[in-house]
């Protein structure tokens, strides 16, 4: 167990070595965060009263970030699904990055609720047992639960998953299986919550309506993984990681479904309240068109719809994108888009009119955009850090050696690598392996990953299903079949008659591992993968062999 | 420019120093180093009200009452007064005698401890023009300030807590720091507030206040018979609202702003005492409760004197 | 002997009368107020009362007029009534009822609940009207009189306290 802290103290060093460009950029966010510190500090002097919040609208700012951020952490599930329970791959690799963002859009959120508390250092009366947490009756205290409890989710998943990694392996998908499919439910609960937690209120109308749960979930499935498709192609600057454009384009599809959802939504919200017309629509009036001549709100939030429809076109053309120009545009329009119209356009106009019909216009305060700007610039601190930490494990560059005993497969492996893509006829592999005089050949995918193997086996026996004497001609010179009587047309390609998937390890894998593998899995070579899956070497029993040799010699 | 390379350790340290020494000292401010008095620690791990025992509840008394006397140099007692059983608190308020005067309102300022700067009222008295639609509460005012009121073509109505049955405040408080007592009084703890203000949300009436600041009040200005769910002075940071006067109804007495109203637009009794007023009134004027479609079945009760 | 005997004789006489019918002497006697509502005294101007002091010796003149005294008080109260309507003639200090039956100021509301016979009953249930007191005990009531003066009832509109600071305003 020491040995994993101390690993993990190691690998937090990774977070302090930086290139110039590294250290001005924390060193900008560090300045941003003392700067809504110190806000915070006369916050807590001389109290709430120095933000725009008054008993009319006893919620503002800090709450729609929160309402907002809370988005973003639900939607890292949206790479889940199509990673696991579609296997979609392109996606699968970034998943990891995706549950890290998630952990700082939580961590995000607890700052804001805690940044908008009267009495910040009593808020463990929230808690059950040695508080007094009014579950299951208030919505706030379910948010409590359903929040942390996604966070701890997250970290779990990302914080293993690096463990493995750092460690050479592979995750176990039977231990974090179970959590990555609760996390599915539970992120949609997280935002349900919360939309929850406004919807039950029968005081506000403006918040009372079914429809207010299903938008926040719309919207939230637009904002997250828009943040997402501008973060990863940040990411994929790093040395050794690899991030698709396969992937972000299907990404920046969904967010197109996520959108138009949204947006039909909107328009649903839009008919009942200017049609009906009654007393209970006049905080979207406010919101729209002004109310009594007050009218703070109107601009932004028909800026805040521009953008989204414009947004919700740009994302629905693959032509727009799939170019990283207006791809990255609209992405950008979509996050200002679904901010405004969540953040403010959903918190203030709830208030206003408040319930005896008073209307006070809200505008945050110098102080409450400078401890929001703070608290983002914290979100971004933390997120540099955890990618700082989790990009080198990632790509392999951080391995710690678990008491390895004996020689990696890199010292092992043959180096000179063939490799064929799965188009490739039978003809050819076959005319390739008698050539080069090797056994089996890895089939790589167009972006160079493994994704099986043809062996001379694989070859004959497809053969010999073709034709059936054939097994009594070569008599027991081979190994059994392992296909059954499946058997393919002439004219077949690699991808027909490929072991899949293959299977691989790590460039540090041991001897013994390697042995292992063969024996266990009855086969007679590894391939050897880097961090990303793309084939390195290949180990065979003649390899083996030929180390055992020397040893036996000595 | 500075070479980075040899120097890195040196910034990394400095930086890291620098931080650690910011959040240090951040943490710090926050922690009140200077109520060294183990007072403040008493009051920080202080229990829910609920929870405590009688011992542990004088225990607080006692070091709630030295804190006020140090505060603001008198003698400030904070009562614990029980609901007195088989009675259940009910308000009228007879619109056809309001004049609009507020002087409900002050009167409750003056008896209630409230804060004076930034100013909290816990009545609100509206103002509706006769003839347009009211009972939305969209057209009415507050900040009517003519020289003579009653106005010909105006109406007023004075709302504040209406101490509801099904109370949508308490259901909504994370940490059940506000609850509805036997004798139907919905009370706030202020020691137990967090300040989230949910409860400021969940309210049809706009009757919860917060102290956005310090609550300021003169010394020689603070009522000194107080109760600990009611009138004593409050905090930064938490809510506060309307509790039918329980430092005086729970002794017996009418609340300050029944007895403040120079028309007697005021009614207040218990409404389990078939012989009380405001059974009288319930029985025999046309009764209505506000917002009645939200269900929070309220106890304040308007209604007109005239007609039977 | 004779001569002075017949003086201490009236002098006696005299301080007995002064004793008997002395303002002071006859207010306290009157203010016997039934225990059911208690109320504080009536508001009279002050000095007004008695009004036996000067109408002892005048003698009653029943003719609805303008008055030589009294001038302050123009009647805005039932149109086309006048002061005997309900001040009794024979005995300025009582009021009459419409049956005849004499009663002191402190029970003033029952010639005003002649007419205003609902708001009376409301009255007595204390739902018109202030009340001070105890809520289930012992209340203090008003006189009609104490908010409504007789002569011209209509509620006087007064000053209103200020208006609370608008939300904007509270820094």
């Amino acid at each position: 167990m020491t040995h994993i802290i101390k690993n993990f103290f190691i690998a937090l060093k990774e977070v302090f070595i930086g290139s110039r460009r590294y250290y001005c950029w924390l060193a900008f966010l560090s300045l941003l965060i003392l700067l809504g510190a110190s806000a915070y500090i006369e916050q807590s002097g001389r109290g709430l009263i120095i933000t725009a919040m008054r008993d009319q609208v006893s919620w503002g700012f800090y709450i729609s970030n929160f309402t907002f951020l809370v988005g973003v952490a639900a939607a890292a599930v949206l790479l889940v699904v199509p990673a696991y329970i579609y296997n979609f791959k392109p996606i699968k690799e970034i998943v990891l990055f995706g549950e890290l963002l998630a952990i700082t859009a939580i961590t995000m959120c607890i700052l804001f609720i805690m940044a908008d508390m009267g009495q910040p250092l009593r808020v463990w009366h929230i808690l059950p047992v040695i508080g007094a947490m009014h579950f299951p009756a208030s919505l706030l205290a379910w948010d409590v639960v359903v929040l942390n409890g996604y966070l701890a989710i997250n970290t779990i998943i990302a914080f293993y998953v690096l463990y493995r990694l750092s460690i050479g392996k592979e995750y176990k998908m039977s231990v974090i299986g179970p959590l990555i499919l609760l996390s599915i439910p539970w992120a949609v609960s997280i935002h349900t919550v919360t939309a929850f937690l406004y919807n039950g209120l029968s005081a506000r109308p403006f918040w009372n309506a079914s429809i207010l749960a299903p938008r926040f979930l719309a919207s939230a499935f637009c904002s997250g993984p828009a943040i997402m498709i501008v973060l990863f192609q940040i990411i994929r600057k790093f040395p050794n990681v690899e991030i698709e454009n396969r992937a972000l384009f299907k990404i920046a599809e969904l967010v197109a479904y996520a959108m138009g959802l949204n947006l039909f939504l909107l328009g649903a919200e839009v008919f009942k309240e200017f049609y009906s017309g009654s007393i209970d629509t006049y905080p979207i009036q406010y919101l729209y068109f002004g109310l009594h001549g007050k009218t703070a709100l109107v601009p932004w939030i028909w800026f805040a719809t521009v953008l989204n429809i414009t947004a919700f076109f740009m994302f629905l053309f693959p032509r727009t994108r799939e170019n990283f120009l207006t791809l990255n545009m609209s992405c950008i329009f979509v996050i200002i888009g679904v901010y405004i119209e969540k953040g403010m356009g959903l918190v203030v106009p709830g208030f206003v009119p408040d319930t005896l019909g008073e209307i006070y216009e809200y505008s945050p305060t110098k102080p409450e955009i400078l401890i929001a700007v703070g608290i983002w610039a914290a979100g971004a601190l933390i997120y540099t850090i955890l990618l700082k930490f989790a990009v080198p494990v990632y790509t392999g560059k951080i391995r710690f050696g678990v008491k390895k005993e004996g020689v990696p497969a890199r010292h092992i492996m043959t180096k000179k690598l063939v490799t064929v893509t799965p188009e490739v006829s039978i003809e050819e592999v076959s005319r390739l392996l008698t050539s080069r005089n090797i056994s089996a050949v890895p089939v790589v995918d167009k972006d160079n990953k493994v994704t099986g193997v043809v062996s001379e086996s694989d070859i004959i026996f497809n053969e010999m299903r073709r034709e059936p004497d054939f097994a009594k001609k070569l008599g027991g010179l081979v190994l059994s079949d392992t296909k059954g009587d499946k058997y393919t047309a002439a004219g077949s390609t690699a991808a027909d008659i490929m072991t899949s998937p293959a299977v691989t390890a790590l460039e540090e894998s041991t001897l013994q591992e390697l042995n292992q593998i063969l024996i266990q899995k009855k086969i007679r070579r590894v391939i050897i993968v880097d961090g990303s899956g793309h084939p390195v070497g290949i180990i065979s029993r003649g390899d083996i062999l030929k180390i055992l040799g020397k040893y036996l010699e000595k | 420019m500075k070479k980075i390379t040899g120097e890195k350790r040196e910034i990394n340290m400095n930086r890291r120093t620098f931080l650690t020494g910011a959040a240090a000292g951040l943490a710090g401010a926050m922690l009140p180093l200077n109520k060294a008095d183990a007072s403040f620690w008493e009051a920080f791990f202080q229990k829910h009200f609920l929870e405590m025992n009688d011992a542990e509840k004088k225990k607080v008394i006692e070091r709630l009452e030295k804190e006020y006397e140090q505060k603001y140099k008198k003698e400030i007692t904070v009562g614990l007064e029980n609901p007195m059983p088989g009675v259940l608190f009910g308000y009228g308020l007879d619109l056809s005698r309001c004049i609009g005067c507020r002087r409900c309102e002050y009167a409750c300022v003056d008896e209630n401890n409230q804060s004076k700067d930034p100013q909290i009222h816990w009545i609100t008295v509206l103002r509706f023009k006769k003839g347009e639609k009211w009972i939305d509460l969209e057209e009415s005012e507050k900040y009517y300030n003519p020289p003579l009121v009653p106005e010909p073509d105006y109406f007023y109505m004075p709302v504040q807590c209406q101490q509801c049955e099904n109370p949508p405040c308490v259901r909504s408080c994370p940490t059940q720091a506000t609850w509805k007592e036997p004798d139907g009084i919905v009370v706030v703890d202020y020691n137990w507030c967090i300040g989230c203000r949910y409860c400021m949300a969940a309210c049809p009436y706009g009757a919860r206040h917060f102290n956005w600041a310090e609550p300021n009040r003169k010394p020689e200005d603070i009522n000194p018979k107080t109760h600990y769910l009611g009138n004593r002075p409050r905090y930064k940071g938490v809510v506060e609202k309307c509790t039918f006067c329980i430092q005086r109804t729970r002794n017996g007495r009418y609340p300050a702003c029944v007895e403040a109203c120079p028309v007697g637009a005021r009614k207040f009794g218990n409404l389990l005492d078939p012989d009380s007023e405001i059974r009288y009134a319930i029985d025999h004027k046309r009764v209505f409760r506000l917002k009645e479609d939200l269900n929070t079945n309220p106890k304040f009760y308007y209604f007109f004197a005239y007609g039977v | 002997m004779e001569k002075c005997n017949k003086r201490v004789f009236i002098s006696l006489a005299g301080l007995l009368l002064l004793i008997f019918f002395h303002p002071s002497f006859v207010e306290s006697a009157e203010r016997d107020i039934p225990k059911h509502f208690l109320v504080p005294p009536p508001p009279f101007s002050p000095g007004i009362f008695p009004c036996s002091q000067c109408h002892m010796y005048m003698p009653a003149n029943k003719t609805p007029r303008k008055l030589e005294m009294h001038q302050e008080i123009v009647l805005k109260h039932m149109p086309g009534g006048w002061c005997f309507d309900c001040h009794n003639p024979d005995n300025r200090d009582r009021l009459r009822l419409a049956n005849g039956k004499l009663i002191s100021f402190d029970e003033s509301y029952l010639l005003c609940g002649q007419c205003h016979g609902t708001i009376l009953r409301d009255w007595k249930a204390g739902l018109h009207g202030k009340r001070t007191g105890m809520w289930n005990g012992e209340k203090l009531y008003r006189l009609c009189v104490h908010c409504h003066w007789p002569h011209e009832p209509r509620f006087k509109p007064i000053k209103p306290l200020p208006p609370p600071v608008r939300p904007s305003e509270i820094k």
